[in-house]
C-alpha cells in the first residue's frame, strides 16, 4: 500500500462544484419516495406498530406482564435504555469531538449521526418512563413545588438521569437545530415550491449567509461544542452511576463511568456505519459519504472496541485481585453460570470480531463490514444484558436466587422501539438534508481561498 | 495550497545547560543520600514518586508520539522530535529503579512473608504481588516499551536523512500495536508501584487515573520545551501561536479528563461506602491531608482549568509556560498524594521533612541532562517527515 | 429602473474565494462601516479580511453559565438541606459530591440555550424575513456558490457611483443595486384575519377547557380504585340492611385482649391474685403509673392529700387499717372497675400497669407504718 503524505487525502471524492454538491445532497427532498422507501417504511412501520400494541397491552394490564421479578427487578427496559442511550453518543462525539479535534471527515456524517442521536435518546426515554409502572406519574421525577411538600432526591441516580437525558436531549437538538439553520435558507432560495419555500422560511428564521452573522455563528459552534463534549460523556457516565453507586458485586466499579463511555460510543459508531452502509447506497452519495469515511468509522469502533475489552480485562482482574468473595463470584458467575452464554456472545461480538478491523482489506469492503457492526451492536445489548442481569439473579442471599425469563411483551417492546427509530430515521432521509451543505461546501476543493495556509496569516 | 521548504537550521544548544543539569543532579542526589541516612523509609518513598514522576513523562512522551501516528496529526509533527526526545527516558528507568527494588521491603507489605503469614487477603493476591514476578513485570515493561521506543525512533531519525515515507507506514503500524500494549502496560505499572504500596485496596479505574495523570506530565514537558525552544529560535520561523495553540487545548482536554477520572473514582466510593474501598480515601482525609486532599483539586484541577479556559490564553506562549511548569509540579503532587499518606508514621496526618523537597531537584537534573544529551545528536525537527511541511503550514 | 424606492445598498458577486477575500480588504480599507459580506459557508480568514472584531459570545455562555451553577446548587440546598431535609445513604444533608451531576448538566443547559437565544434573537435579530436581501438573485446566488458583498445605504460614506464603481474595479461576476422592500401592510380589521383570530381563541378556549376539566381528572388506570371488595361506607347487596360496614359478631373477643368479667361486681377478691412478683422494676414502674395516675387525687403518697382535693369529694387515704387489709385483687378491682366518684381506670393503665400499683401502693403502706424494729432489720 502506499500512500503519499504529504497531502490531506480530500474529503471529498471526485471534483465537485459547489452546485453539484448541493443539488446531490437536496435533490431526495423533491422527488417523489419510490417503492424502496414505501417497502422500508412499511417494514419499520409494521415493528413500531408491533412495539406500539404490545405497550399497550402493557399499560393496560400492568408491568407484570414483564420477565422482570425478583431479584431481577430491572429487566428489558433498562437494558434498552442503556442500549439506546449509547446509540446516540456516536451522533454527539461526531459533530462536537470530532469537531474539536479538527477532523474534516466528520462534515459527511455529522448531520445524519445527530438526527441518530436525537431519535436514539427519544426511544431510550421511552423505556425508564415505562417501567416506572405507572408512567402518568413520571411528573414527579421533576423538582417543582408541589402540593406533597416534597422535593425529589437530587442524590439518587435515577434523578441524574432524568437531568441528563432531558439535557443531553435538549442540547442535542438545539446543536442540531443550529446547524440546520443555514441549510434551511440554502433550501428556502433553492425551491420553486411555495409552500416548502414559506416552511423553510419560517425555520431558516431568515438567515442570510452574512459573515458577519457566521463569524458568531462558527463561535457558538466551538462553545456547543465545548459543552456538548464533556456533557456526552457525562450522561453515559450518569447512566454508569445508576449500577456503580450501588453496592451490588458486578455493578459497583470505579471503572464504569469510561467503559459505559466507549462502550456507547463503540456502539453507537457501529449504528452509524450500519444505517449510513444504505444511506450512501440509497441516495447515491457515494463521492461525499466516501470508503474513507466508512474506514476512518471503523477505526474508531476498533479504538473503542478495545477500550471496553481494556474494561472486561481490568473488571476481571481486579475481581480476583480485590479478594472479595462476592466480586469474584460475580465474575465467575458471568463466564461460567446459567447465562455464560450471553458472556460469550458479548466478548466475542464486541472484542473478538471487531479485531478483524486491524485488517484494511475488512475495513474497506462494505459486507464484511456490514456484518461486523451488526454484531457489534449485537454484542453491546448483551453487555447491559449481562450487567443487569448475571448481577441480579444471583445477589448475596442464596435464597433469593432466581432467573430471568423475557416474555413476548419485553421482546415485542424492544422491537417497537426498533421500530420508532427506523421510522424516525426513514422520515428523516426524505424531510431534511441528510449531509449538511453549508459544512460540506466549505470542505470542497478549491472552496477556501488559497492564501489560507501561507506565512502571511497570524 | 504553496507550501515552501522547510527552512530549519539546527543550532547548538547553550553548553550551560549540561553544567546546569549536572548539579541540579549532584545536589539532588547528595542531598537524597543524606536523606537516606537520616529517614530511610521517607527517602524510599520520596525516591518511589519521584521515580514514577518520570515513567510519565518517559512513557507518557511515548504514548503521546504513537498517537498522532495513528491519528495521522498534522499539526504536531514539526514537535515530534521534542516528544520522542522525551521519551529517550525510558531506558534509563531500567538503571533509576534498581535502588527501588532493593528497599521493596520498605515500600510494599506484600513483600513481607511474616505478613502473608497472617494476612489471608493478601496471602490470595500472592499469586500476583510476589516479588520475582514483580521484579520480571518492572523490567518486562521497561523492556516492551525500550523496544517501541528504540523502532520508532530510529525510523524517525533514518527520515530525517532519506525522507523514504514508508517508514512513516511502517510507524503507523508500530504505533498502532503499541496502543493496546501501552494501555495494559500501563495500568499493571500504576497497580504495581502505587497501588500496591496498600495492598488491601483497589480499584478498576486506577490504571486510567494514572494515564491521565501520565498524559498532563508529558504534555506539560512537552509543552514548556515547545516555548523555550522556540522563544530561542530553535525552531523553523513558520511554527505559531496555532502550533501552540493545539498544545494548549490538548492539556486543558487531559485536565478535565483528569477531573472526570478523578471524581468518578472518588464519588462511587465515597457513594458506595464499602470498608474495604473508603480506607484510602479516609488515610487521604485524616488529620491535615485533609487540606493536601482539597488542594489537590485546586492544584491540579482548578487552576489549569481557569487558566486554559479562554481561547487566547492557550496560544499565549507566556500562559503557557506557566501552565505547563504548574501541571508539572501538579503531576507531582498528586502523586505525592498517592504516595505519601501510605507511608507508616503518616496515619494521624502529614509530618513535615526536607527530605520531601529533595528529589524533585533531582528529577529536573536528570529530564534536563537526558534532554540535552539526545538533543545534540539530533535535529530538533524531523525534516525528513512528509508530513511536515503540513504541519507547518497548519493553521486554525 | 428606480421606482421611487430607496435603495438598500449595492452589491457585487464573485465565484471564487480569493476574490471574495480581495474585496472584503479593499473594502474595509476605504474606511467604510456599514457593509456585509454574503457567503455559502463561512471562509477562512474573512474575518481578518473585514476587520471584524472577535465574537463576544463567550461571555454570554461563561455568564449563564454560571447562573446555572449557581441555581443547580441553590436548589439542593434549598430542597435538601433546608426545606425538606432528609438522610439518605448516611451523607450530610449538603451532599457535594452527589450534586455534581446535576450541577454540571443544568450549567450546560442554562450555558447552551442561553448562548444560542442570544446569537439568534439579540446579535443577529432574528427571526426575520422581511430582510431587503430576501427573495434577490442576490441571495438566492450566495445561497449556492457564489460570494457577495453589500456596501449598504445607511454608510455615512454611502455614494451609489462611487460605490458601484469601486465594486466594478475588483473583477466581480456582477453587480446590483438592491433595493429595499415596498411595506405591505396588514390591516388588523380584515374579516380573514379577525376569523383567523376568532378560530384561535376557540380552539385555544376549547382547548384550556378541555384539559383543566376533562384531561386532569381521568385516572388512566386505577386497579386499586376498583376492586371487588366491599369499602367503608358502600353499600352491600348481601346484607338485608344494606350496610357494608358490620358489627363484629357477638362475644367477639379482638386479639391481645383479655376480657375482664367482673365489671360492676362488688367484691370479686377471691378469683383475682397478684400475678408480679414487686420486683426492682416492677415497683419503679408502678410508682411511674402511680404518680402519674393515682397521685393527683391520692397524693403523692397516698395519704389522700393531691392537688385536686377539696374540688371533688376529698379520696380517702390509702393508709386507713380498711384498705391496707384490702387484698391485692381489690385495690386491682377498683382501679378497674372505679369506686364512688372514682372512674374506671382500664381504658388508660395497662393490666399489667394496675397490678404494678397494686405493688408500689403495698410499699407506700409498708413505709407509712414502718416500726422501729425494721430500721435493726436494714442495719
Amino acid at each position: 500500500m502506499k500512500v503519499d503524505y504529504t497531502t490531506e487525502a480530500p474529503v471529498i471524492q471526485e471534483r465537485l462544484s459547489l452546485a453539484q454538491i448541493q443539488e446531490l445532497v437536496a435533490k431526495p427532498l423533491d422527488t417523489k419516495p419510490d417503492k424502496k422507501f414505501f417497502i422500508a417504511l412499511t417494514i419499520s412501520g409494521s415493528l413500531l406498530l408491533f412495539g406500539a400494541v404490545l405497550l399497550a397491552i402493557t399499560f393496560y394490564k400492568g408491568i407484570g406482564l414483564w420477565g422482570n421479578n425478583e431479584p431481577v427487578g430491572w429487566g428489558f427496559p433498562i437494558i434498552n435504555f442503556v442500549f439506546w442511550v449509547g446509540i446516540g453518543h456516536a451522533g454527539t462525539l461526531i459533530s462536537a469531538i470530532l469537531f474539536l479535534l479538527r477532523q474534516k471527515w466528520r462534515t459527511g456524517i455529522a448531520r445524519f449521526a445527530e438526527a441518530m442521536t436525537i431519535f436514539a435518546v427519544m426511544c431510550a426515554g421511552i423505556f425508564p418512563i415505562i417501567h416506572l409502572g405507572r408512567p402518568w406519574l413520571a411528573g414527579y421525577l421533576v423538582p417543582y413545588p408541589n402540593q406533597h411538600g416534597m422535593w425529589v432526591n437530587f442524590t439518587s441516580p435515577l434523578v441524574w438521569d432524568v437531568f441528563a437525558v432531558s439535557t443531553y436531549f435538549t442540547v442535542s437538538l438545539i446543536f442540531w437545530y443550529t446547524g440546520l439553520i443555514p441549510d434551511f435558507a440554502t433550501l428556502r432560495d433553492r425551491t420553486a415550491s411555495k409552500i416548502k419555500k414559506s416552511i423553510y422560511s419560517i425555520f431558516s428564521l431568515g438567515w442570510r449567509h452574512s459573515n458577519r452573522h457566521w463569524q458568531h455563528y462558527e463561535k457558538a459552534y466551538v462553545l456547543l461544542a465545548g459543552f456538548a463534549t464533556p456533557l456526552v460523556l457525562s450522561v453515559h457516565t450518569i447512566v454508569s452511576f445508576d449500577f456503580a453507586v450501588a453496592i451490588l458485586p458486578g455493578w459497583h466499579s470505579t471503572i464504569f463511568p469510561p467503559y459505559f463511555v466507549a462502550g456507547a460510543i463503540f456502539s453507537g459508531f457501529a449504528m452509524v456505519v450500519t444505517v449510513l452502509i444504505f444511506v450512501r447506497k440509497i441516495f447515491d452519495l457515494q463521492s461525499i459519504i466516501t470508503l474513507n469515511h466508512l474506514e476512518k468509522m471503523n477505526k474508531v469502533i476498533i479504538a473503542t472496541s478495545l477500550m471496553v475489552g481494556y474494561s472486561y480485562a481490568m473488571e476481571f482482574f481486579i475481581a480476583w485481585y480485590s479478594g472479595v468473595p462476592e466480586e469474584q463470584f460475580v465474575f465467575i458467575n458471568r463466564a461460567f453460570g446459567p447465562y455464560a452464554w450471553a458472556y460469550w456472545t458479548m466478548v466475542s461480538c464486541n472484542v473478538l470480531f471487531p479485531q478483524l478491523f486491524w485488517f484494511r482489506k475488512i475495513r474497506r469492503s462494505v459486507p464484511a463490514m456490514l456484518a461486523i457492526v451488526i454484531l457489534v451492536n449485537v454484542g453491546m445489548w448483551f453487555e447491559r444484558f449481562v450487567i443487569v442481569v448475571t448481577s441480579l439473579h444471583r445477589d448475596f442471599l442464596p435464597s433469593s436466587w432466581g432467573m430471568f425469563i423475557p416474555t413476548i411483551y419485553d421482546i415485542g417492546i424492544l422491537l417497537g422501539s426498533f421500530g420508532l427509530f427506523f421510522t424516525l430515521v426513514i422520515l428523516f432521509t426524505k424531510s431534511l438534508p441528510v449531509i449538511s451543505i453549508s459544512e460540506i461546501k466549505a470542505v470542497a476543493e478549491g472552496a477556501q481561498p488559497s492564501y489560507h495556509g501561507g506565512v502571511n496569516h497570524e | 495550497m504553496s507550501q515552501t521548504e522547510v527552512t530549519y537550521q539546527k543550532k547548538e544548544l547553550p553548553a550551560k545547560l549540561n553544567k546546569i543539569g549536572l548539579i541540579l543532579l549532584a545536589v539532588g542526589v547528595a542531598l537524597g543520600v543524606l536523606g537516606f541516612f537520616v529517614d530511610h523509609t521517607r527517602a524510599i518513598f520520596n525516591y518511589l514518586l519521584a521515580y514514577t514522576f518520570l515513567i510519565s513523562i518517559g512513557v507518557g512522551a511515548l504514548f503521546l508520539v504513537t498517537l498522532e501516528y495513528v491519528t495521522n496529526a498534522d499539526w504536531s509533527v514539526p514537535f515530534r522530535r521534542i516528544v520522542e526526545i522525551f521519551a529517550g527516558i525510558i531506558p534509563f528507568l531500567a538503571i533509576l529503579v534498581i535502588p527501588l527494588l532493593f528497599n521493596m521491603h520498605d515500600l510494599f507489605h506484600w513483600s513481607q512473608k511474616e505478613v502473608l503469614a497472617t494476612d489471608k487477603v493478601l496471602a490470595g493476591k500472592a499469586p500476583y504481588l510476589n516479588v520475582p514476578f514483580f521484579i520480571i513485570r518492572v523490567f518486562g515493561f521497561i523492556g516492551i516499551w525500550f523496544l517501541f521506543y528504540f523502532f520508532l525512533f530510529r525510523n524517525s531519525l533514518k527520515q530525517d536523512k532519506t525522507g523514504n515515507q514508508n517508514l512513516t507506514t511502517i510507524n503507523i503500524r508500530i504505533s498502532a500495536i503499541f496502543i493496546p500494549v501501552f494501555a495494559i502496560t500501563l495500568s499493571l505499572t500504576a497497580t504495581d508501584w502505587l497501588m500496591s504500596i496498600e495492598p488491601h485496596w483497589f480499584s478498576t479505574i486506577f490504571g486510567v487515573y494514572y494515564f491521565s495523570g501520565t498524559v498532563i506530565a508529558a504534555l506539560a514537558a512537552v509543552t514548556l520545551a515547545v516555548v523555550l525552544l522556540r522563544e530561542h529560535g530553535y525552531f523553523d520561523k513558520r511554527i505559531t501561536n496555532d502550533h501552540l495553540y493545539s498544545l494548549g487545548a490538548l492539556m486543558f482536554a487531559f485536565v478535565n479528563f483528569w477531573g472526570y477520572i478523578a471524581f468518578s473514582q472518588f464519588m462511587l466510593i465515597w457513594y458506595a461506602d464499602l470498608p474495604e474501598e473508603t480506607s484510602w480515601f479516609i488515610q487521604r482525609w485524616a488529620g491535615n491531608w485533609a487540606i493536601f486532599s482539597i488542594l489537590l483539586i485546586i492544584i491540579q484541577f482548578l487552576v489549569p482549568y481557569i487558566a486554559l479556559l479562554s481561547q487566547p490564553s492557550k496560544m499565549n506562549p507566556k500562559r503557557l509556560k506557566f501552565v505547563a511548569i504548574w501541571l508539572l509540579f501538579a503531576h507531582l503532587y498528586d502523586l505525592f498524594w498517592i504516595v505519601i499518606p501510605s507511608m507508616p508514621g503518616m496515619e494521624k496526618g502529614y509530618i513535615f521533612s526536607w527530605i520531601d523537597f529533595v528529589f524533585p531537584i533531582a528529577i529536573v537534573g536528570v529530564v534536563i541532562l537526558i534532554f540535552n544529551m539526545l538533543a545534540k545528536r539530533v535535529n530538533l525537527m524531523p525534516i525528513g517527515d512528509p508530513k511536515i511541511k503540513r504541519g507547518l503550514d497548519f493553521h486554525l | 429602473m428606480n421606482n421611487g424606492r430607496k435603495i438598500f445598498g449595492v452589491s457585487a458577486l464573485f465565484n471564487k474565494p480569493d476574490d471574495i477575500i480581495n474585496a472584503a480588504k479593499i473594502v474595509a480599507g476605504k474606511g467604510y462601516t456599514e457593509w456585509d459580506v454574503n457567503t455559502p459557508y463561512p471562509v477562512h480568514g474573512m474575518d481578518d479580511a473585514m476587520k471584524i472584531k472577535p465574537s463576544k459570545l463567550g461571555f454570554v455562555t461563561l455568564f449563564f453559565g454560571l447562573c446555572g451553577t449557581a441555581f443547580a446548587l441553590l436548589l439542593m440546598w434549598y430542597t435538601l438541606s433546608v426545606d425538606y431535609p432528609l438522610v439518605i445513604g448516611g451523607k450530610p444533608f449538603f451532599a457535594l459530591p452527589a450534586f455534581i451531576p446535576v450541577t454540571f448538566e443544568l450549567t450546560v443547559l442554562f450555558a447552551t440555550i442561553s448562548t444560542i437565544i442570544a446569537m439568534l434573537i439579540f446579535f443577529f435579530g432574528l427571526p426575520r424575513n422581511n430582510h431587503p436581501l430576501h427573495n434577490t438573485d442576490y441571495m438566492k446566488k450566495v445561497s449556492l456558490d457564489h460570494f457577495g458583498i453589500v456596501i449598504e445605504a445607511a454608510d455615512p460614506k454611502f455614494d451609489e457611483y462611487k460605490i458601484n464603481e469601486l465594486l466594478k474595479s475588483l473583477n466581480p461576476v456582477s453587480t446590483a443595486v438592491i433595493y429595499e422592500k415596498e411595506k405591505v401592510r396588514y390591516p388588523i380589521f380584515e374579516p380573514k384575519f379577525i376569523t383567523f383570530l376568532i378560530l384561535i381563541a376557540v380552539v385555544v378556549s376549547f382547548g384550556t377547557y378541555l384539559t383543566l376539566n376533562k384531561l386532569m381528572y381521568i385516572t388512566p388506570f386505577s386497579w386499586m380504585d376498583e376492586q371487588e371488595k366491599i369499602t367503608p361506607q358502600s353499600k352491600s347487596e348481601f346484607f338485608s340492611d344494606e350496610r357494608g360496614m358490620r358489627l363484629p359478631v357477638e362475644g367477639t373477643v379482638a386479639r391481645g385482649f383479655i376480657p375482664y368479667p367482673f365489671m360492676g361486681v362488688e367484691i370479686p377478691d377471691k378469683y383475682l391474685s397478684n400475678p408480679f412478683i414487686p420486683t426492682e422494676e416492677n415497683l419503679t414502674l408502678g410508682k411511674k403509673k402511680f404518680l402519674t395516675f393515682c397521685s393527683p387525687c391520692h397524693g403523692n403518697f397516698g395519704n389522700g392529700d393531691g392537688r385536686l382535693r377539696g374540688q371533688f369529694p376529698n379520696p380517702p387515704s390509702l393508709h386507713s387499717t380498711r384498705i391496707r387489709n384490702f387484698e391485692d385483687g381489690r385495690i386491682y378491682h377498683v382501679m378497674t372497675n372505679g369506686k364512688n366518684v372514682m372512674p374506671s381506670y382500664a381504658s388508660q393503665i395497662t393490666r399489667d400497669e394496675r397490678w404494678a400499683i397494686v405493688n408500689y401502693v403495698r410499699v407506700l403502706q409498708r413505709a407509712e407504718n414502718a416500726s422501729d424494729s425494721d430500721i435493726e432489720k436494714i442495719q
